[in-house]
């Protein structure tokens, strides 16, 4: 266990190196599109002097590099600095995005993993009859619709025909477990797609496990069959879809701007587009930061978790 | 005479496919304590016959006939015991859900203790090291013995009546299969039927009380082993028996000395940081075959990666020719890499089963020699005919080719890259022994005719060693004595050379342990 330990160290220390990077990058990247936050707050009037005033009292006049210094050792103090639209700091915009975010993600996530790999091993247990037919072809259906798409369909059916659900989370804020009709629609757009690709993946994982040799030795030996499914042939499905249920999760933290923006929830992803409208440089870093360690975090637990299901494979940092 | 009941029977069994039988008519019976053996080439039909005694059938089969196991109860070893044992679990996996079920009469509280006494009583009687800590292991982190021993324990934890072996020797060294064969006899002692299907002779022998010789399916001779070594009545048996080539003395010396082509010096090879191979001074001569013998785990293929450049992580030095060769097969010059070739010991494994086999051979000479499609087609399809390939086999892809015939198609691919030295891992290995005796007169044909062809001759074999003109023996990485093959298979000087070649030479007395 002392190899994996360190393994885990490596792979720890490449995050940071992974998440100053893409800090870096993003902070090249706004500095690169035309217009600052200046521009950005003189609105309308965009008199050349008012915004140099405005750069002046922001300190974007300062050379970027000094900026990004600044920035950053503020960081490392824990201080993610203060937004140049409001003057707040930014871990307040942090807080404030996560909640919803969260509580999607989770509500999602909770769903998405035992109607994908039941989904998945049914089809498996079914292959090539009919209950393996409609499980494929309705997640290659369900699949290949985009989130867009299906969340407007969602609205139009259950909101505005039968008006069973509220369209959007308008006014309700950031305490949206007060209200749960609210959550229905957008948990199902976010789980729509993840559940097609989980599925299929499961029930690839699944065919090839239950035709091996040490599946039918169990047979052989009268393992009942649903113990054959769940505790000899699923964890050899598992490692796969364990890779692919980390990217769902980092997508599903990170923010999906297009169902926020569609229900109007107020998550990190809306906040994200915010900060991006009015080069708010801070809070965009600053999510930044967060997005980067998400992702790094839970692509090390993906590899942890393929480790334990897949020791013969070894790691590689 | 009393009437011993059978643990299990077959009568007049027919396995069809696609109106093709492939068992034809077998009957056997499995007696308590007693071994069965089912000979044969492969493809002969044992393993469907032993696969039905588990009541399974390939795919689309029309079977007629009768199996009967009285209590149902029939354990299956495998020829690779690894493939039975759950990759993602712990081994206790199997051997728990089994227990599990048959402590179900026990009051709840103690069902836990009851199913962990029954696993680990039947892992000790299968005679597996350490019982309690082996549990706690993945298969990988196992040996290849120990994997079958836990194999076993599953199906003497089940309780089963009588044992299906199918291969449990084959790809083994001398020493290992010692040990199998003492553990099927200790199994066999505690009244479990075994059914032995084996192209082992030796093995066969030693263990069988009783044999059935197979051939396309149908039973040509049966009767009890020691009749049937010393009367064999059906032809085919008798040239099954006559392929065991008798424990013989290597080929005389060659005359003079020509010079090395290919000269070891100081390698130390390692993994990672364990040191897996220490080989201060080898040489491969001229028109010389060179057989490195020792046990699996011994270095043997990990020094025919080095010379190959397929394993770089070494020390010391790999002359060809007087000039050291890199390394890694990338910094090898073309000439370099087509100068050596390695034939793999999985055939199967080193074919894309897409591509006729012609087409994949006829490729070396393509890459290796920069010839035009035209020539190295016509050398590849001469070269696979000279290895008696028709023309119509090398056309198929791999998948419609047995073993035998593909080890020849990969040696023809290495030929047509005409190297130097040629290196063989292991090629009969999982071959019967009409077949291996082919490939080893192919072997021998092609030292006669190529003057330039050198081969080193990787085996745990000591009779396909003794096909060799000098053997290196190789124990634990150290390579231990080398010399011309008359003087080590006759009078050898390392310990561990005596031990292998006295147990070489029980097995072939075929004396019950």
């Amino acid at each position: 266990m002392r190899g994996l330990r360190s393994w885990v160290a490596r792979r720890l220390l490449l995050g940071v190196a992974q998440t100053a990077a893409v800090v870096l990058l993003v902070f090249v990247l706004t500095e690169a599109l035309p217009g600052d936050a200046a521009v950005a707050l003189a609105g309308d009037q965009p008199d050349p002097e008012r915004i140099a005033a405005i750069r002046e009292a922001m300190d974007l006049d300062r050379p970027a590099h000094e900026r990004l210094a600044d920035w950053a050792a503020g960081l490392l103090h824990g201080d993610f600095g203060t937004s140049l639209a409001s003057g707040r700091p930014v871990s307040t915009y942090i807080a404030d995005g996560f909640g919803p975010t969260l509580l999607l993600a989770a509500l999602t996530v909770a769903l998405l993993v035992p109607v994908g790999v039941g989904l998945g091993v049914l089809a498996a247990r079914h292959e090539g009859r009919l209950a393996d037919r409609i499980v494929s072809s309705m997640t290659l259906g369900v699949y290949a619709v985009p989130e867009f798409a299906f969340g407007v369909l969602l609205i139009t059916v259950f909101a505005l025909r039968l008006g069973w659900l509220p369209p959007t989370a308008v006014g309700y804020g950031t305490d949206l477990l007060a209200h749960p009709a609210a959550l229905v629609l957008p948990v199902l757009v976010l789980l729509s797609r993840p559940v097609c690709s989980l599925a299929r993946l499961v029930r690839a994982g699944m065919i090839d496990a239950l035709a091996s040799p040490y599946v039918a030795q169990a047979r052989r030996y009268g393992i009942p069959g649903a113990r054959i499914r769940y505790a000899h042939a699923l964890p050899n499905a598992i490692t796969p879809a364990a890779q692919q249920l980390a990217r769902t999760i980092d997508w599903l933290l990170c923010g999906v701007i297009v169902v926020e923006a569609l229900y109007v929830i107020p998550g990190l992803g809306t906040v994200l587009m915010n900060a991006v409208a009015e080069r708010d440089v801070p809070v965009v870093q600053g999510l930044a930061v967060v997005f980067a360690v998400t992702t790094v975090v839970l692509n090390l637990g993906a590899d942890l978790v393929a480790h334990r299901f897949a020791p013969r494979a070894g790691v590689a940092a | 005479m009393t009437a011993v009941t059978e643990v299990a029977e077959i009568k007049d069994l027919r396995v069809e496919i696609e109106s093709r039988a492939i068992v034809d008519g077998v009957s056997l019976r499995v007696l308590p304590g007693k071994v069965t053996a089912l000979v044969g080439a492969s493809g002969s039909g044992k393993t469907t016959t032993g696969l039905a005694l588990l009541g399974e059938y390939p795919a689309g089969a029309r079977v007629s006939g009768d199996v009967r196991a009285p209590d149902g109860l029939v354990g299956y070893v495998p020829q690779h015991p690894a493939s039975v044992l759950n990759p993602a679990r712990r081994i206790g996996a199997l051997l728990g859900d089994i227990a599990r079920y048959q402590v179900r009469g026990l009051p709840r509280a103690r069902r836990r203790e009851a199913a962990r006494e029954r696993i680990l009583r039947a892992l000790s009687l299968a005679q597996l090291p350490d019982p309690a800590a082996m549990l706690r292991r993945y298969p990988h982190q196992l040996s290849g013995g120990q994997q079958q021993r836990v194999v076993l324990a599953q199906a003497l934890l089940l309780g089963a009546r009588a044992v299906v072996a199918d291969e449990p020797t084959t790809g083994q060294d001398v020493l290992t299969k010692r040990r199998i064969v003492d553990q099927l006899a200790a199994v066999a002692r505690q009244g479990i039927g075994i059914v032995l299907l084996s192209h082992d002779l030796e093995v066969v022998r030693t263990l069988a009380d009783e044999v059935l010789v197979m051939r396309g399916g149908r039973v040509v001779e049966s009767g009890p082993a020691e009749r049937l070594w010393l009367a064999p009545r059906h032809p085919w048996t008798r040239e099954l028996l006559a392929g065991q080539t008798q424990f013989s003395a290597g080929a005389p010396a060659l005359q003079g000395r020509p010079r090395p082509v290919l000269h070891v010096r100081g390698l130390t090879a390692r993994h990672s940081r364990t040191t897996v191979l220490r080989a201060p001074e080898l040489t491969l001569r001229a028109g010389e075959c060179l057989a490195v013998v020792g046990r699996s785990g011994s270095g043997k293929t990990t020094l025919g990666r080095c010379l190959a450049g397929l394993h770089r992580d070494h020390d010391g030095e790999i002359l060809l020719d007087g000039a050291p060769l890199p390394r890694s097969l990338r910094d090898r010059t073309r000439d370099q890499l087509a100068a050596v070739q390695y034939v793999f010991q999985d055939a199967k494994a080193a074919f894309d089963e897409h591509r006729p086999v012609l087409d994949q051979v006829a490729r070396t000479a393509i890459r290796l020699r920069r010839t035009t499609q035209g020539e190295a087609m016509a050398e590849a399809a001469s070269t696979l005919t000279t290895l008696g390939l028709t023309d119509d086999l090398a056309r198929r892809s791999p998948h419609r080719l047995s073993g035998g015939e593909l080890q020849r198609a990969a040696l023809a691919r290495a030929l047509l890259a005409r190297p130097r030295v040629l290196i063989c891992d292991e090629i009969t290995s999982g071959l019967d022994s009409v077949t291996r005796r082919g490939i080893l007169d192919t072997l021998t044909g092609l030292l006669r005719d190529r003057h330039d062809l050198s081969l080193v001759l990787i085996t745990h074999d000591l009779d396909t060693a003794a096909l060799g003109d000098r053997i290196a023996v190789l124990d634990a990485g150290e390579l231990v004595e080398q010399g011309q093959a008359r003087e080590v298979l006759t009078s050898p000087r390392h310990p561990f050379t005596v031990s292998l070649v006295e147990t070489s030479v029980r097995l072939a007395a075929g004396t019950r342990p």
